[in-house]
């Protein structure tokens, strides 16, 4: 039976092609989609690495003040620590968790390039943000008088830099042939949110006289509340007069974070629910008439031994051949994207897409022939012999 | 082999009640060739639906090879019209999109058999009526005649005990019309059991029995 719902959709290949290329499109439409929310999705199963619910992000901006700027951080740093609200307080670079700003530079190990986020922070950094050392140690400030520059790694780069080896007390050299000396690999680290992947991140120590890096994250004791903000900023601005003074709670910076993803595949999904819905209405309202197109040829089979049930396996098995059609040939493009590795995405993220997309299609098929098939079934043979 | 006793049809709509067939007796006999005539709109195509499983009298009983069908299943019926009946139409009812060979083996595809048997069964059918030529030909490429040669080769793919036949010659020529007549004829000397539809008195002389239909009513 299967070879013959083949060869009758074979031989009307040309009436179906409009209708194979629509489920064609709307495969590829799909299989988008379900890449974007795979992609996503996994990355947002995979655990963030760091805690940041009590976690401030205080960014001073030295504005027109030029003078003594390393001296006023160090003063600041000082000062913040002091306050009996606050766990820990560390400096970095303007990429914070959550934030727009990315820092990116490429390290080469043994002829191996692994392009990664860089953070310039200090020895408490992972204090502030619960970062476990996975081997090795966080740097601390001694580490500034060795010859090399301490990093602490996350575990993707180290997989990346230095394949089956450990990277620990392995020399690295940035681009421009500064080099560093890893002394420590942490788990995980998503900068950018549970949305980002766990991309290759590198944390250089900060230089004690930097005067580029004004970035504060505050941990504070539970409970601290926006007084205590209040008297913060207040208190910041005192010491550093003219500086902008800003504070942020990553748990905000962190759903805005996650509305910028989010909101594109929303976007994607509406579209794509749209295309998808004309395509279904689409198929129903064509296999409708192909149905009552085909009455004749329902009552010949049904006077030649077609029960209602195979009647309406027919049309559903038509249906089905003729998306394994387009099936087909959007599979030869969607194949091509985990084969020729397009957008650095895992392969495996391709073929879920793939195999989600291939079943959607199906079902919507299936849901749309449904209704026309068994009203084919239900058509009494004599009526539609009579009416051919 | 078929028999039916006080057959009635009746075809309702909200505003009208029309009686198709009143009061039919029919018993035909097994090698039988059987022609069912009268003018249009007399409840012939009815009759032969009926017999062919295809509707359902209003009343009356139908038995085939002495088994009444009133309570068969959807599935046994269609079993019965598989097995034992094969269909011939005034209309051809080939379908356009598959080759000659696929439009006969259409019936086999409703049994368990193998796709090879089916090619078999069908060349063989196919051969039976002259047209082993044209197995590859696709309906459109056929001449009126042809066509019917390949309904009745798609009648008789299965081995069937009964053939149907509603107006077989309605839409040929005369020269045609005998031709296919002849066919059925010699599948009726080689033991099928036909009964056909017909318009046509000359057609319906050659048969071995007569039966009238006028409105609705058997009437010889």
């Amino acid at each position: 039976m299967l070879r013959h719902l083949f060869k009758l959709i074979w031989n009307k290949k040309g009436t179906h092609s409009l209708l194979i290329i629509e489920v064609w499109a709307a495969f590829m439409v799909l299989f988008g989609v379900l890449t974007l929310i795979v992609f996503n999705l996994r990355n947002y199963l995979q655990p963030i690495g760091f805690q940041y619910e009590q976690v401030w992000n205080l960014e001073l901006s030295s504005n027109q003040d030029t003078t003594d700027i390393a001296a006023k951080l160090q003063r600041t740093m000082q000062r913040v620590r002091s306050y009996s609200e606050v766990t820990a307080a560390s400096r970095m670079s303007s990429n914070t968790p959550f934030s727009a700003n990315q820092i990116g530079n490429s390290v080469n190990y043994n002829k191996v390039d692994v392009g990664a986020d860089f953070y310039y922070t200090d020895s408490e950094f992972n204090r502030v943000l619960d970062v476990p050392v996975k081997k090795g140690r966080w740097y601390a400030d001694a580490d500034l008088v060795g010859k090399f520059i301490p990093i602490v790694i996350n575990q993707v780069m180290e997989n990346k830099l230095f394949q089956n080896e450990s990277g620990l007390n392995k020399v690295i050299k940035r681009s421009d042939n500064v080099t560093y000396k890893v002394v420590g690999v942490v788990d995980k680290f998503k900068g950018k949110g549970l949305f980002m992947s766990d991309s290759p991140a590198l944390f250089q120590l900060l230089e004690k006289n930097d005067r580029w890096n004004s970035n504060i994250l505050i941990k504070t004791k539970p409970g601290t509340d926006a007084n205590f903000e209040a008297r913060l900023v207040k208190d910041v601005a005192m010491m550093l007069p003219g500086w902008g003074v800003e504070v942020g709670y990553l748990k905000d910076s962190r759903k805005n974070r996650e509305n910028l993803t989010l909101v594109p595949v929303l976007i994607f999904l509406i579209v794509s629910g749209f295309l998808l819905t004309n395509v279904a209405l689409g198929l129903f309202g064509v296999l409708n008439l192909n149905i009552a197109k085909r009455k004749g040829e329902i009552g010949l089979r049904r006077a030649m031994g077609a029960t209602e049930s195979k009647v309406t396996g027919q049309f559903l098995g038509e249906i089905w051949v003729l998306a394994t059609f387009s099936l087909i040939i959007g599979l030869i493009f969607a194949v091509q994207f985990p084969l020729m590795n397009v957008f650095d995405l895992d392969k495996e993220i391709y073929i879920i897409a793939i195999l989600a997309a291939v079943a959607v299609i199906y079902i919507i098929v299936t849901l749309c022939a449904w209704f026309p098939s068994k009203q084919a079934a239900m058509i009494h043979p004599a009526v539609a012999l009579h009416e051919e | 082999m078929i028999k039916l006793q006080n057959v009635e049809k009746v075809y309702r709509t909200s505003s009208i009640e029309t009686l198709a067939l009143n009061n039919i007796n029919v018993d035909v006999k097994k090698g039988e060739f059987v022609s069912i005539m009268g003018p249009s709109g007399c409840g012939k195509s009815t009759l032969l639906n009926i017999i062919g499983l295809l509707d359902a009298p209003s009343k009356g009983q139908i038995e085939i090879d002495g088994s009444p069908v009133e309570r068969y299943t959807d599935k046994h019926l269609a079993e019965l019209r598989n097995r034992k009946l094969g269909f011939i139409f005034q209309s051809f009812h080939l379908i356009n999109d598959l080759s000659v060979i696929d439009n006969v083996e259409i019936p086999l595809l409703y049994r368990n058999t193998s796709g090879k048997e089916r090619r078999e069964l069908a060349q063989a059918a196919l051969e039976k009526v002259g047209l082993s030529n044209r197995m590859k030909h696709f309906p459109k490429q056929l001449s009126g005649g042809q066509k019917q040669r390949v309904a009745i080769a798609r009648a008789i793919v299965g081995n069937p005990e009964i053939i149907l036949a509603d107006e077989p010659t309605g839409n040929l020529d005369s020269a045609m019309g005998n031709e296919i007549l002849g066919i059925l004829q010699k599948l009726n000397s080689d033991g099928a059991t036909i009964v056909m539809v017909t318009h046509d008195e000359a057609m319906a002389k050659k048969t071995d029995r007569l039966i009238r239909l006028f409105d609705g009513t058997q009437v010889g």
